[in-house]
């Protein structure tokens, strides 16, 4: 099995193959946070277009910049995040996405972060406020502010949070690597 | 660095999780483009952090999503076991007959060969013409599939219209002109939790490079709740979706900004509520 890097080395020369193997083995990583951003009717196409970039941009991929695993995750999220926010901007949702967010227990604002059973890995292993105001940006799309006002706190408070946060899941990986 | 760079780890932090509100997200922007390799190391490093927490959410995508992904790259070769089973079958079939035939006219064993070894291309590539045929079935699957959801949406909509209508918590917030333009009327019905919408009208026309924007002023705080324009007889409406946070509006204002909209007001304003 080649690496995630040899493969994306592949697909920029056109190697349709290599790009089936790429998916199979990434698209569950993008998809699963597709999911949590837009829901699952939204989901699929976004998978698709952020695949699709993909191969088109595989030429442009450097891997002494980051980990194929960054780059799939990267690409899908800003895309996720882009629809999120002009799906707000068109003000075709009569229900905010946050209301939607809330339909999914994996962001669930109203639920406690210790109470759900969804979050695994590395998240898991930060204090449960900064795991919040990460999850609520990373998986909600909120920004610092939309975080402030959904959890009470002040502003200042989700600020050095999500800095604690996101220094603790640096070290994490580096301490694993 | 001269610069004190503190206040940029903190937004670097936020700006890989794309959480930086307008005015941080503006600062950290130009202090990236000055160049800090500080920042870019931190980025990377977080990226890769946030990939690593991406990778305890991993979820299988639905099939017909990487169906018809392939067919959008056109890799007719690669197929799904179901649709390679059919197509084999029927190749299989073929692939008999020809053999028959084959073997009546050939004079030899090498004739034989060369015969099978034809017949195994043209099966090749009716087989690669027939998963296309399915891929594109796929697509168009894919395609009444997400019309479908479409109508699902309006309906839900339509649905949660009712809903907002019948809520007892739904109020109507009647904003009256301003100066610019005293004629001009607008109503908001407006519940917390569902949004609301706004139906204005007597509006002057809005400007090219200019659009109307609602906002939504709490505990003293303007927030942007939508862009709306006007019909050639000054009526518009805008969805508005409900505001994070915010459980009681003071005040709902329209403003005249430049098109695109801004995060907080600065243009004239044409329409208010009175203070709740």
């Amino acid at each position: 099995m080649a690496g995630g890097a040899e493969l994306i080395r592949r697909m920029a020369g056109g190697d349709r193959e290599a790009f089936t193997r790429f998916y199979d083995a990434y698209a569950p990583l993008a998809f699963g946070l597709l999911r949590r951003l837009l829901g699952p009717e939204e989901a699929p196409d976004a998978l698709q277009d952020v695949f699709w970039e993909l191969w088109r941009g595989a030429g442009e991929y450097d891997g002494s910049r980051g980990s194929p695993e960054a780059w799939v995750t990267v690409r899908a999220r800003s895309r996720g995040i882009d629809r999120l926010r002009s799906r707000r901007r068109r003000e075709e949702m009569f229900v905010a996405p946050l209301s939607e967010a809330a339909a999914d227990p994996a962001v669930d604002p109203d639920a406690t972060v210790a109470e759900r059973d969804t979050v695994r890995g590395v998240l898991g292993e930060l204090p449960v406020n900064q795991r919040e105001v990460i999850e609520l940006a990373y998986l909600g799309g909120l920004t610092q502010s939309e975080i402030a006002a959904r959890l009470r706190q002040p502003l200042g408070t989700v600020k050095t949070r999500m800095r604690l946060g996101m220094e603790r899941l640096r070290g994490l990986i580096g301490s694993r690597a | 660095m001269s610069e004190n760079h503190e206040p940029f780890a903190e937004l670097a932090a936020a700006w890989a999780l794309d959480a930086l509100d307008g005015d941080d997200a503006a600062r950290f922007a130009r202090h990236l483009a000055e160049g800090c390799d500080e920042c870019v190391r931190a980025l990377a490093d977080y990226h890769e952090a946030l990939a690593r927490a991406a990778d305890g959410l991993r979820e299988p995508p639905p099939a017909a999503a990487r169906a018809a992904l392939l067919a959008r790259i056109g890799t007719p070769r690669r197929r799904g076991r179901l649709v390679a089973g059919w197509a084999a079958s029927l190749a299989l079939a073929a692939g008999i007959a020809a053999v028959v035939t084959a073997s009546l006219v050939a004079r030899g064993y090498e004739g034989r060969l060369a015969a099978l070894a034809r017949e195994a291309d043209g099966l090749r590539d009716q087989l690669a013409a027939e998963t296309a045929t399915v891929a594109d079935l796929q697509r168009r699957l894919a395609d009444g599939e997400r019309a479908l959801t479409m109508v699902r949406a309006e309906s839900e909509e339509q649905a949660r219209t009712l809903a907002l209508l019948g809520d007892p918590a739904t109020r109507v917030v009647t904003l009256a002109g301003l100066s610019p333009s005293p004629g001009a009327r607008a109503r908001m019905v407006w519940n917390a939790d569902r949004g609301g919408v706004l139906v204005a009208s007597d509006l002057p026309p809005v400007p090219e490079g200019k659009i109307y924007e609602l906002w939504a002023i709490a505990g003293g705080k303007p927030r942007p709740a939508g862009l709306f324009s006007v019909d050639p007889n000054g009526r518009g409406s805008l969805r508005v979706a409900p505001i994070g946070g915010v459980t009681t509006v003071d005040v709902f204002a329209v403003t005249l900004e430049p098109a695109g909209g801004v995060p907080s007001p600065t243009g004239v304003m044409y329409l208010a509520s009175k203070a709740a």
